[in-house]
């Protein structure tokens, strides 16, 4: 896989992983924080809820005490019973009853017993110590106040209307009344009691009043953000809930796990209620009658939606402020990324380039950073390396010129060497016939000096003579003339016999037999012209070294794949520690003997060129003091040799 | 002066040893005439009539036949066909020159070979016996 998408992939990865992190804890820290503080608010909705509902009482309870030091109170309740002024009295209670909004005023003897209502049809007699509120009054002459529940009997006698009102609303033929009882005081005593408040059933002051100070009547979407209700038991009796006519929804119930909380246990419940049709953020409070027992409950709710919304949209926010973050953080990534990897792909390409063998690839990279210096130093080494080989070819020119030169030195050299042998065998020739002629006695006799003096010439010129051939054959040698031409040939009646020949008188000179133990028929694989001159010089060495009187054998066998050939002399032999240089350029044998012997010590070397030249090999064998065998294989015409 | 022993004509194109020779051959009593150019030996052979003609092998300077050419044309010619040729030359050189020693019918007609350098000795004897068995 690429550089780029390794990046890319890897940074992906973790992209993904933390935005699925990131997501998941964001979302579940905004919906505990979102739900803890929406229980707080409610619960914060709910005191409010409470300090207006408890306002409202209060206020009652105030007007209460100022009528009860009323003297037109006190008159009322100290007159004898039947002389009572009701009707005057009556007129102005329920005057003040109207100013006041409330559903009910009663004036009560100390006992509890009604003496004067201020609703049609103004019911008296009836006995309200029962009442709790009054209860209270009654037992500890101390105001009182709350929500207490009036039966259908109380609604009843309490005037005309009001059981109606609760029997619009449900089923229920019982009523919440919120309202407070003052004791009217004279010289410590208490002569009476003033009852007033209100039913709450199918009432909307309150409720909407809680919602407008606590919601500031505040809609989502067309819909009030708060509500407010007051449950009898489990039934809603006031309340700003719509349904979905858009009425309010009085006289529904509430849900079985609320009224068991609420109602049963008495603990406020919390959470997210579906009120009608709608989530609220909600809390239910149980309300409680002054004897402690739960009657109802109120009920404060948000509309959840426009929190839910307002958490959506802050949660999708959050989100794709982290995406935006992430794919900015991405692209810069990328983006840096691919500034290192474009110089890194360029030096790659570069150094293949370079190793293909473009040296005059140069990489194109402008930083100032270490990409850019890794690219200049990659430049500087492609140029080393250019100049390097550069010089490398020119001293490979300069080289094969030399070379060049060196052969073409050394061919004229050899030339010159061949063409001067060769122009030097013709006067040789001549001087030696000459001397030859004087010496011998054809032109006179001579004296014992003049011939020992023209020995003397003689031999001279013998050893140039000598030398002569040796250096046209070396020339010959060197030149690479020496191209074997190799064909069958008769050993004897080609090679060795001219070369016999051509040495008879030496040989009679010295008195030395030459054994010839090589068949006639003889067949050699070789280069006749060349295998002369090898038995040429091995003969005259043979002469030359060996024994006055003494023997030379010429053998020869075939041996597999090769012949062997030898020549045999009896004489001094050479010593081993001579063996090694034998075969070398310009070696001779520094006995008094040889010494004495004229000789250019390119015998050996020669034929040891010629014999490898052929794919065979030479050496001697000798026993110093006794004889030498010179001895070489030739390989027969089935193993072709290569000459190298 | 003792009765020359022969005639004997000398072809070769070395002129030092072309004396060489002469002195020698006519020191021991034979009539020598010499030549330096094939072609020359060729006629010199045609007007001297003689008992034997030393030949060598390779003339140098301009073109023209070599001793092998000559010696053929020797035996090709009626009046010198039985004149016998020796030729001043190794079997070596002969042979370097790349003619082969197979006899047939190009065989060329010498006698005998005489490798250079010219010993007096080999070259004296040679004649002795050559012109001996031509007797």
């Amino acid at each position: 896989m690429k550089l780029q998408s390794k990046f890319n992939l890897g940074i992906i990865v973790i992209f993904v992983v933390l935005a699925i992190g990131i997501g998941a804890l964001s979302i579940w820290y905004v919906n505990t924080n979102t739900i803890r503080e929406a229980k707080n608010r409610v619960q914060i909705y709910m005191r409010a809820a409470w300090e207006i509902h408890d306002s409202r009482i209060r206020k009652t309870e105030a007007a209460l005490e100022v009528l009860a030091r009323a003297e037109s109170v006190e008159e009322l309740l100290q007159e004898a019973e039947g002389e009572r002024q009701l009707v005057v009295m009556r007129e102005k209670l329920e005057r003040i009853r109207q100013e006041q909004e409330a559903d009910v005023l009663n004036v009560l003897a100390p006992d509890g017993t009604v003496v004067l209502r201020t609703r049609y049809p103004y019911n008296e007699g009836d006995n309200l110590a029962s009442d709790p509120i009054v209860q209270q009054v009654i037992a500890e002459e101390q105001n009182s106040s709350g929500d207490i529940i009036f039966s259908q009997e109380r609604l009843d006698t309490a005037g005309e209307g009001l059981l109606e009102r609760v029997l619009a609303i449900g089923q229920e033929p019982r009523g919440m009344f919120a309202g407070a009882a003052v004791p009217v005081v004279r010289d410590n005593e208490v002569i009476g009691i003033l009852e007033m408040g209100s039913l709450l059933n199918g009432g909307v002051e309150e409720v909407d009043r809680i919602r407008g100070a606590v919601f500031a009547n505040e809609t989502y979407e067309g819909k009030p953000v708060g509500t407010a209700t007051i449950f009898m038991d489990d039934l809603r009796i006031s309340t700003n809930v719509l349904d979905n006519q858009g009425r309010r929804a009085v006289g529904t119930r509430v849900s079985r796990e609320v009224a068991e909380q609420v109602l049963e246990r008495g603990e406020p419940w919390t959470g997210r209620a579906y009120v009608v049709d709608t989530w609220y953020l909600s809390q239910y409070d149980p309300i409680r009658n002054p004897n402690g027992d739960i009657i109802g409950m109120l009920y404060v709710g948000e509309l959840e939606e426009k929190y839910l919304d307002l958490r959506r949209r802050a949660v999708a926010m959050f989100l794709s402020v982290v995406l935006g973050g992430m794919v900015i953080a991405f692209l810069t990534f990328y983006f840096l990324t691919r500034g290192v990897i474009k110089p890194v792909r360029k030096l790659s390409t570069a150094t293949q380039k370079l190793s293909s063998g473009e040296l005059g690839y140069r990489v194109d990279v402008q930083r100032k950073d270490e990409l850019g210096d890794l690219a200049s130093s990659f430049n500087t080494m492609a140029e080393r390396l250019e100049t390097q080989r550069r010089e490398i070819e020119q001293n490979q020119r300069r080289l094969k010129n030399l070379n060049e030169e060196l052969r073409t030195t050394n061919r004229n050299y050899m030339e010159m060497l061949g063409f001067v042998s060769h122009e030097l065998k013709n006067p040789l020739s001549s001087a030696m016939m000459s001397l030859h002629t004087v010496k011998d006695g054809y032109l006179g006799d001579l004296t014992d000096a003049q011939e020992k003096s023209l020995a003397s010439v003689a031999q001279s010129l013998e050893y140039f003579e000598d030398m002569v051939k040796n250096y046209l054959d070396l020339s010959r040698l060197e030149k690479g003339e020496l191209e074997v031409h190799k064909e069958e040939i008769s050993l004897y009646s080609q090679v060795v016999e001219p070369v016999l020949e051509s040495l008879t008188q030496s040989l009679e000179d010295k008195g030395m037999e030459v054994a010839n133990k090589v068949p006639e028929d003889f067949q050699v694989y070789a280069d006749s012209n060349l295998l002369r001159v090898v038995y040429d010089n091995l003969l005259s060495n043979a002469v030359k070294y060996g024994e006055e009187g003494g023997r030379i054998e010429l053998d020869g066998r075939r041996d597999g794949d090769n012949v062997t050939l030898s020549v045999f002399n009896e004489g001094k032999g050479i010593p081993p520690e001579k063996m090694p240089k034998l075969f070398q350029k310009f070696s001779r044998l520094d006995s008094p003997e040889h010494a004495k012997k004229k000789g250019t010590g390119l015998g050996l070397y020669i034929c040891r060129e010629i014999v490898e030249e052929h794919g065979g090999k030479i050496w001697a064998d000798s026993k110093a003091g006794e004889w030498v065998r010179f001895s070489f294989t030739l390989p027969s015409q089935s193993r072709r040799s290569n000459n190298a | 002066m003792p009765e020359k022993k022969g005639r004997i004509v000398v072809v070769d194109d070395d002129v030092q040893l072309v004396e060489s020779v002469t002195t020698l051959l006519e020191s021991v009593g034979y009539e020598v005439f010499s030549a330096h150019r094939a072609e020359k030996g060729f006629d010199l052979a045609k007007e001297k009539q003689p008992d034997l003609i030393l030949l060598d092998v390779m003339f140098a300077g301009p073109p023209g036949p070599d001793g092998i050419e000559i010696s053929r044309r020797i035996r090709k010619d009626p009046e010198l066909k039985d004149i016998p040729v020796v030729m001043l030359s190794g079997v070596k050189k002969v042979l370097e020159l790349g003619y082969d020693m197979t006899p047939d019918e190009s065989f060329m007609p010498v006698e005998a070979f005489i490798d250079k350098p010219v010993k007096p000795e080999k070259l004296l004897t040679t004649i002795d016996e050559v012109l001996e068995s031509r007797a």
